[in-house]
């Protein structure tokens, strides 16, 4: 299957200690490479206050991950961290479809833009295009 | 360029003014200047989705932000996300 690209964030109960937050990050990147997906890039972005509360609690500790692989990692991930108490919320976003539609959106206005320098005639403000 | 962009500012600029609607002055906020949103919009970068959430906390209306139909949903998107994950407020009071 076609390689995707997710970014998966949780918060994680801000009363566990570091130790054990780890703990569970490591694990966190096991299962995935054991799915036979791969860890990209890990944030560990750490405490933060959040927006409203959940559970009570004003503050979270933020983790994200970029994970790449075929979707059957993410499915276990999700399980796991659906019964993970520790684990108050988390998200999955499939990225790689945005990314495409981005570099194609950044393609087109470069497009537009040369388009127009040449237009105006005026090439010594044209940016050198090494 | 400076020419064009003055003529945008013009057309659609931000300003606050009385619509006079059958006898009850409406205000009202024009729309701000078209502005170029990036082309890849991140829901994690709440500085940036923060122009788009007045301090209620809800999505600023395209009537207002004047941004396209096409970004309007992206950044909708992206704020919906934000939010779920407490990064930006459902409501704020």
């Amino acid at each position: 299957m076609a390689n995707r690209t997710y970014e998966v964030m949780y918060i994680v109960d801000p009363d566990t200690d570091d130790e054990k937050i780890g703990k569970l990050n490591d694990a966190v990147g096991k299962l995935v490479t054991k799915q036979g997906g791969s860890v990209v890039r890990m944030d560990d972005i750490g405490r933060k206050r959040m927006a409203y509360q959940i559970q009570k609690k004003q503050e979270g500790y933020y983790v994200l991950f970029e994970i790449e692989g075929s979707g059957q990692e993410i499915a276990e991930l999700e399980r796991r961290m659906r019964v993970n108490d520790m684990i108050i919320r988390y998200i999955t976003v499939r990225v790689d479809e945005e990314r495409k539609a981005a570099e194609k959106r950044k393609a087109k206005r470069e497009a537009r833009a040369s388009k127009r320098t040449k237009f105006r005639s005026a090439p010594a403000e044209a940016p050198a295009e090494a | 360029m400076a020419e064009k962009d003055m003529d945008i500012m013009g057309d659609r600029g931000l300003d606050v003014g009385e619509d006079v609607i059958g006898d009850r002055p409406r205000r009202y906020q024009r729309r701000r200047p078209r502005q170029v949103v990036p082309e890849y919009v991140d829901w994690k970068d709440i500085d940036y989705l923060r122009q788009f959430v007045p301090e209620r906390g809800k999505i600023m209306p395209r009537r207002i932000s004047g941004i396209s139909a096409k970004d309007q949903r992206r950044i909708a998107q992206a704020i919906k996300r934000a939010r779920s994950m407490a990064l930006l407020p459902f409501v704020a009071d």
